[in-house]
């Protein structure tokens, strides 16, 4: 119960959406809402090996007074406590430092570029260094706020596609939701999948939690992603190790973030599932 | 693949596993010539530039130019990389006080640019505190790159700033002695060695680029025991002079704070006023070091006013570029006033005694440099061996460690904290390792809670509350509401002591009647230095931690004692 | 052996979270890589000793707390026995026939624990009230007895044994334990069977062990809920 969930507060409509979707998550998991209302376009965030300085876009300094009632209405709206971040270290005068312990993180699609640019197919780039260096997931949310029903979650075999599994398995105990595991195979059968299963130890849990495990045999990805139900919270992991990696996600990942539309849950490469 | 995903490993290759002295002192070496790189970078650039714009010096609007150059370079800072304005150096020892030395990797060419601006147009700053962020920066980048833990990265942040200093001033220990004494803090040969062999590397790249020459030499000095004892005079001028500087810079500082206007505006403003005093005084005009070289050399003329003015007029011109947002350090103009304070007092004493047998102003030039040096930044080891260094006089090296105590005990008195170090100690920023302040940093609260609690309800009898303290071994029972499950209290087992021999009290009281509802509670994200500070205003022992309205655990001070202890021992001893 | 973080922060009784950022800040010999973190044990064992910190692998730290479980008083009981007619006028007399008819270990010098019997008993009487004695000697005997015993012995008549309450003693629990711990569990879990009035008009009728040990069993059972609810 006492998960947090970090939510950076645009005072727009958009960023009502967004906000929106950071209190469905919230009192689906069982975490609670910290909403930090900026209010100068830049702060650091120091991870466990990197620091990022996020500049935020303008637009998220519109009409500062309003901007605390806003997001107050919309949490308690939600039934949920509201709890505001007050940034306690500065390095510099003008760069707050927010803290980075939290078990989730919201972000839109892009914080630091102009919300115009936000579609599908783009992660902006600060969004990507969170992604990489935060222990925490990242709940990247779709532009409208839109109810999920369901889990999915996409398994490619590799150590982070496990640690996304064992996210999926979390949210769905927590939340009681169905979870469904995606798997497109790649030259080797659907039952190296499950061996890779076994050797987790995660076999007792996909009985347990896994409505379906969906196999996609055809060879184009993107004709099989139309099976993920479109009211489904997408679970994935980013992969991210090794040299070239850093700098792109991996290719299912980009594919998904290209195509889906729902809001995707991404398990970054430091994400820990220890907790 | 594999082979790369091992070379961004070096710590665990099984060599270094143990001890990674080794592999400290491998990245010394490529840490300290890359920053000792962009030293020389800064400095050619900077030649450039005053070249290029030498002949522009004869027009009448010569004045814009620091205004075009510190507004730009303001711009470049805010616009461009999107980083504050300021020396940086503090921002260096906070990042190495509270995050392991983690440093933005724009930092490491940003300021090197924007100071190359400033100080090249003709602002009166120092390019050394922008080398020393850029090589802070690479050094925090390098470690980053090999995912090396804090303590190599705190490491490598000192021989980033090791390599430039010596590289910028052709002085291995000046720039070995800076990097522990101001950004690390910390006399250990874990970290002594690495940053003595980037100080190598970053002088020895310096010397191969621009060969090896001492940046002011001077003639040898003849100086007696009078002299000797002139210093304390000249010691506490500087003092007055280290003073006189902080106070303007602080106030310029606030006086720019408090006009509305883009910044670049206001780093204009001080860029004008600077180019204007500079019409008259071209002394003040930029880095200064050609000013420093002739004053020790006695080459010199000015009569005692005038040089005694131009202290002044460098001090407002510094404060005027630095104050209103110009990027520069402090370094070079504390050299060009030290110098200037010395052949001042030097004039003065001539004046006041003229058949004494002084000794040349040269002398005195030198003194007030390490005056000043080690009273601005309150390191009197940097001082003297800066100075030593980068004049090559090693026989002034008595008068020279008396200016620097006294300079620095004088300058302590009146401002206990120095200029790179005043602000991070207002807020509580300064954490040197194995401080009482650093180790309540570093501990948090989440890992100092204690969760055996039993947790009772409000609508509990004291009658079974009795059977639950029987098996409890904890004398504090959190209280929660029996719908909601919030915190409403807690009980210590001396509220329930005067029924606890009254049998006919337990059926006919409620623990919701006998808890504390006006408790201290804990968040876990209180600072401990906080909680503590609570802790010993209320004669308390322990607190509840509470969250979002929930009981999480109990904080006492009996677990806190034990984890400070081994955090100290691990922090301290080696 | 591969330890997991899990269990290097057991052997040094320390958060998993405050060994995490030891690990982070490069305070112990641990490295993180990109699959899990390298642990190698001899050097952590070094490590712990140059820092001086306790460190001790953890399964020698379980069975140690496993072991103690209190016993109950039926097994005790059943171990003493039970004595009827115990012959007597005064406090010594009873005691030394009490201690004459007792089962007791091999070896065991019975004037010995007779005297320590009688020295307690001059300390302060050991007649709880309600006709019922405890006697027992002042200090354990733990070379004597491995386990509790109590004997009940009934007496031929009452005598007076300066009880608080000054009424007769018609019984008495011989309460021989090895520590002090047993000693004052079992002596309160007998003060609460004592407490009953009910059992000690039931004492009174000389029952047959058999009865007798049920009717405890009883009591055991209450005991036993109200310790786990």
């Amino acid at each position: 119960m006492d998960h947090q969930l970090l939510h950076i507060f645009r005072n727009t409509p958009m960023g009502r959406e967004t906000l929106l979707q950071s209190i469905y998550f919230c009192k689906k998991v069982g975490a609670s809402p910290v909403i930090y209302v900026p209010k100068s376009t830049k702060f650091l965030m120091y991870f466990e090996n990197d620091v990022v300085q996020i500049d935020l876009d303008t637009s998220y300094l519109t009409s500062p007074d309003t901007a605390i009632a806003h997001a107050t209405e919309l949490v308690e709206q939600g039934a949920l406590n509201v709890n505001f971040l007050e940034p306690k270290h500065y390095t510099a005068s003008t760069l707050p430092d927010i803290p980075t312990t939290f078990d989730y993180m919201c972000c839109p699609r892009s914080v630091s570029d102009l919300a115009s640019k936000i579609g599908l197919g783009y992660i902006g780039p600060r969004v990507r260094r969170i992604v990489r260096s935060a222990r925490f997931p990242v709940l990247i949310t779709s532009p409208v706020f839109k109810a999920w029903k369901s889990i999915a979650v996409f398994f490619g075999g590799s150590a982070n596609a496990v640690n996304a599994l064992r996210l999926g398995f979390h949210i769905s105990r927590v939340s009681g939701m169905p979870l469904d595991v995606f798997t497109q195979v790649e030259n080797r059968s659907p039952e190296s999948y499950r061996q890779i299963v076994k050797d987790e130890n995660l076999e007792q849990e996909m009985d347990r939690y896994v409505n379906d495990w969906h196999f996609f045999e055809n060879r184009v990805f993107e004709e099989n992603i139309f099976d993920v139900p479109h009211d489904a919270l997408v679970v994935v992991g980013a992969f991210g190790h090794g040299v070239i990696r850093n700098f792109v996600f991996g290719s299912k990942m980009e594919k998904i973030q290209s195509t889906v539309s729902n809001s995707l849950l991404i398990a970054g490469p430091n994400y820990t599932a220890t907790r | 693949m594999r082979v790369l995903k091992l070379w961004r490993y070096p710590a665990n290759w099984a060599i270094f596993r143990l001890d990674d002295r080794l592999l400290l002192i491998l990245m010394a070496i490529i840490v300290g010539n890359c920053s000792g790189l962009a030293s020389v970078i800064l400095n050619r650039s900077l030649l450039a530039m005053s070249e290029w714009l030498y002949h522009f010096r004869s027009h009448w609007w010569v004045f814009v130019l620091p205004a075009v150059g510190a507004a730009l370079s303001s711009l470049f800072l805010e616009k461009v990389v999107k980083e504050g304005a300021g020396h940086g150096v503090p921002e260096v020892i906070y990042s190495v006080s509270r995050y392991g030395g983690l440093l933005r990797f724009r930092s490491s060419f940003s300021r090197l640019i924007s100071s190359c601006l400033t100080i090249g147009s003709g602002g009166s700053a120092g390019p050394e505190a922008p080398v020393v962020i850029s090589g802070a920066a690479i050094g925090s980048n390098i470690a980053k790159y090999f995912s090396l833990n804090d303590r190599q990265r705190v490491t490598l942040v000192g021989c980033g700033a090791a390599g430039a200093i010596s590289s910028i001033f052709n002085a291995p220990i000046a720039g070995m002695v800076f990097a522990i004494e101001v950004i690390v803090g910390e006399w250990k040969s874990v970290n002594i060695v690495p940053i003595a062999i980037a100080a190598v590397a970053g002088t020895e790249i310096s010397r191969i680029l621009q060969g090896n020459q001492i940046p002011f030499s001077h003639h040898l000095f003849k100086f007696d025991l009078l002299n000797v004892f002139a210093c304390i005079g000249l010691a506490v001028l500087s003092a007055a002079a280290s003073i006189l500087l902080t106070r303007t810079l602080r106030s310029m500082h606030t006086l720019s704070h408090k006009l509305s206007g883009p910044l670049w505006l206001r780093a204009a403003i001080g860029g004008c006023a600077v180019g204007i005093i500079g019409l008259f005084l071209p002394v003040v005009l930029g880095e200064g070091y050609q000013t420093v070289e002739a004053l020790i050399g006695g080459r010199y003329s000015q009569g005692l006013a005038f040089v005694a003015l131009a202290s002044f007029a460098k001090i407002a011109a510094t404060a005027l570029t630095l104050g209103w947002g110009g990027s520069g350090g402090i370094f070079a103009p504390c050299l060009v006033i030290g110098s200037l304070v010395g052949v001042t007092y030097h004039h003065f004493l001539s004046l006041l005694w003229s058949s004494a047998l002084w000794a040349n102003e040269g002398y005195y030039a030198l003194l007030g440099m390490a005056g000043l040096i080690s009273g601005m930044l309150q390191a009197p080891l940097t001082g003297i061996f800066l100075i030593i260094e980068i004049t090559g006089g090693y026989e002034v090296i008595l008068p020279l460690i008396v200016v620097s105590a006294v300079t620095t005990t004088l300058c302590h008195y009146i401002e206990p904290a120095s200029y790179y170090l005043k602000d991070l100690v207002e807020h509580g920023h300064l954490l040197r390792p194995g401080t009482d302040a650093r180790v309540l940093s570093d501990l948090n609260v989440p890992e100092l809670i204690e969760r055996d609690c039993i947790i009772v309800k409000q609508n509990m009898l004291l009658r079974d509350f009795v059977h639950i303290v029987q098996k409890s071994h904890r004398n504090y029972f959190p209280v929660e509401d029996d719908k909601t499950g919030n915190f409403l209290g807690i009980i210590h087992w001396d509220d329930i002591r005067p029924y606890l021999f009254n049998p006919v009290m337990y059926d006919a009281v409620f623990l919701g009647q006998i808890m504390n509802t006006h408790v201290e509670v804990v968040h876990p994200d209180d600072d401990l230095l906080e909680v503590l500070r609570k802790m010993d205003i209320k004669g308390l022992f322990s607190m509840p931690v509470v969250m979002n309205n929930r009981f999480v655990g109990l904080i006492s001070k009996a677990t806190i004692l034990d984890r400070y202890r081994k955090e100290l021992m691990v922090q301290t001893s080696h | 052996m591969k330890l997991t973080i899990n269990e290097v922060a057991q052997c040094l009784r320390l958060p998993v979270t405050t060994v995490d950022r030891w690990i982070r800040q490069g305070r112990i010999p641990i490295q993180k890589s990109s699959n899990g973190y390298i642990v190698n044990e001899s050097a952590l064992e070094k490590w712990a000793a140059m820092y001086r910190l306790p460190f001790s692998l953890p399964k020698k730290v379980n069975t140690q707390t496993q072991a103690v479980r209190l016993e109950n008083l039926l097994p005790a009981m059943n171990r003493g026995g039970v004595i009827y007619g115990i012959k007597g006028d005064d406090v010594e007399t009873v005691l030394r026939g009490a201690v004459e008819k007792m089962r007791l270990p091999l070896g065991t010098s019975k004037e010995k624990l007779y005297q320590c019997l009688l020295e307690r008993e001059h300390l302060t009487s050991t007649g709880i009230g309600k006709g019922v004695a405890i006697p027992h000697p002042h200090d354990p005997l733990p070379d004597t007895f491995e386990k509790p015993v109590i004997t009940t012995g009934f007496l031929e008549k009452p005598i007076d044994f300066y009880a608080i309450d000054d009424r007769l003693v018609f019984v008495m629990f011989i309460l021989l334990s090895p520590s002090i711990k047993f000693h004052l569990h079992l002596l309160s879990r007998l003060s609460f069977c004592v407490r009953d009035n009910a059992f000690v008009e039931f004492l009174k009728t000389c029952p047959d062990s058999s009865a007798y040990f049920s009717k405890i069993a009883d009591f055991e059972k209450q005991l036993d809920r109200a310790d786990n609810s």
